[in-house]
């Protein structure tokens, strides 16, 4: 059994080189056009000296609006089959690694040094997603990679018991999330009417606006995504958590 | 160097797909997330470094372990 594991795994792999190998091995140069624009104009045009975020909240927004129902949609599906698997099986939520002490059983193995270490480290990692989210439009990072790491703070304050925080509280990140997501649909609606129309872009003449409007989508994106993989991380590790 | 963290990359990709333990596989999927990271910072895309990193050791290791908690252990002996 083990060998034809093996092979299958050498065959894939083989396959998927074989597939790959010809943009490998063509002499034909990568189009320069679209890089070239970006290159001389994103910034004068956006106001972002980060290239990459003035592309997907500039030039892109109406994308990045459909990247957040995506999102959206695939959080709503999780927590729905969460909620029925919940209420399954609602004796046996005893888990060691459930959130609340009392949900435990007794012969868990588990120490305080993980619940002290994450309630140390969690409001630092709180700063270094707000700062990553913050500055997505001048250094690498931007509102996903800040929300991602802002989630992971907070399911660590949630690990936690030292910290006493109302940012763990499931009503409190849904509220959140629900009123980040009303101000990015106003937000990208309104942006319209600024520029030519519907599906175009806030690259505008003054530089100063289209800045200011990248870093506040960067601050909603941000808000949105974190509240949202935090509230499903949290109802993964034994729903609610009320400090 | 790009060499050498790819096929590190690779081995652990086969690692994690032949490993008995489920547990064993997603460390060695985090572990190839941090690789990737390594490696989209040498060819000067910090974005996606982060993106990868956070996404990739953060979010979805959490997600792989409370998937296996839920499951149970199937071998050929029982």
């Amino acid at each position: 059994m083990k060998k034809t594991s093996f092979f299958k795994i050498f065959l894939t792999t083989f396959i998927i080189s074989l597939a790959v190998l010809p943009i490998i091995l063509s002499n034909k140069s990568w189009p320069t056009l679209a890089r070239d624009y970006l290159f001389n104009q994103a910034f004068n045009e956006t106001g972002a000296s980060n290239t990459v975020s003035s592309i997907y909240l500039g030039y892109r927004l109406m994308d990045t609006l459909g990247e957040t129902l995506v999102l959206l949609v695939a959080i709503t599906g999780t927590m729905s089959i969460l909620l029925n698997l919940h209420k399954q099986t609602l004796e046996s939520v005893e888990t060691e690694s459930s959130l609340s002490p009392e949900k435990r059983p007794q012969n868990a193995l588990r120490t305080n040094l993980v619940e002290v270490v994450a309630s140390k480290l969690g409001p630092i990692i709180l700063l270094f997603g707000l700062y990553v989210m913050l500055y997505g439009h001048i250094s690498p990072g931007g509102g996903f990679q800040g929300g991602v790491i802002v989630a992971s703070a907070i399911v660590f304050l949630a690990l936690g018991t030292e910290v006493k925080t109302k940012l763990t509280n499931s009503v409190v990140l849904s509220r959140i999330e629900a009123f980040s997501f009303i101000s990015l649909i106003l937000v990208t609606t309104y942006v319209v009417f600024f520029t030519d129309g519907f599906f175009s872009s806030i690259a505008t003449d003054s530089p100063f606006v289209s800045a200011s409007i990248i870093i506040l989508l960067n601050i909603i994106i941000g808000l949105k995504v974190g509240t949202s993989l935090a509230v499903m991380i949290i109802a993964m590790m034994g729903g609610q958590h009320a400090h | 160097m790009n060499i050498l963290l790819l096929s590190l990359i690779l081995c652990l990709a086969i690692f994690s797909l032949i490993a008995k333990d489920l547990l064993h596989s997603i460390i060695a999927l985090s572990a190839i997330s941090i690789l990737s990271a390594l490696l989209f910072t040498f060819l000067k895309a910090p974005d996606v470094a982060i993106t990868e990193a956070a996404v990739g050791v953060g979010v979805s290791t959490i997600i792989y372990v409370w998937a296996i908690r839920h499951t149970k252990r199937k071998d050929e002996e029982k």
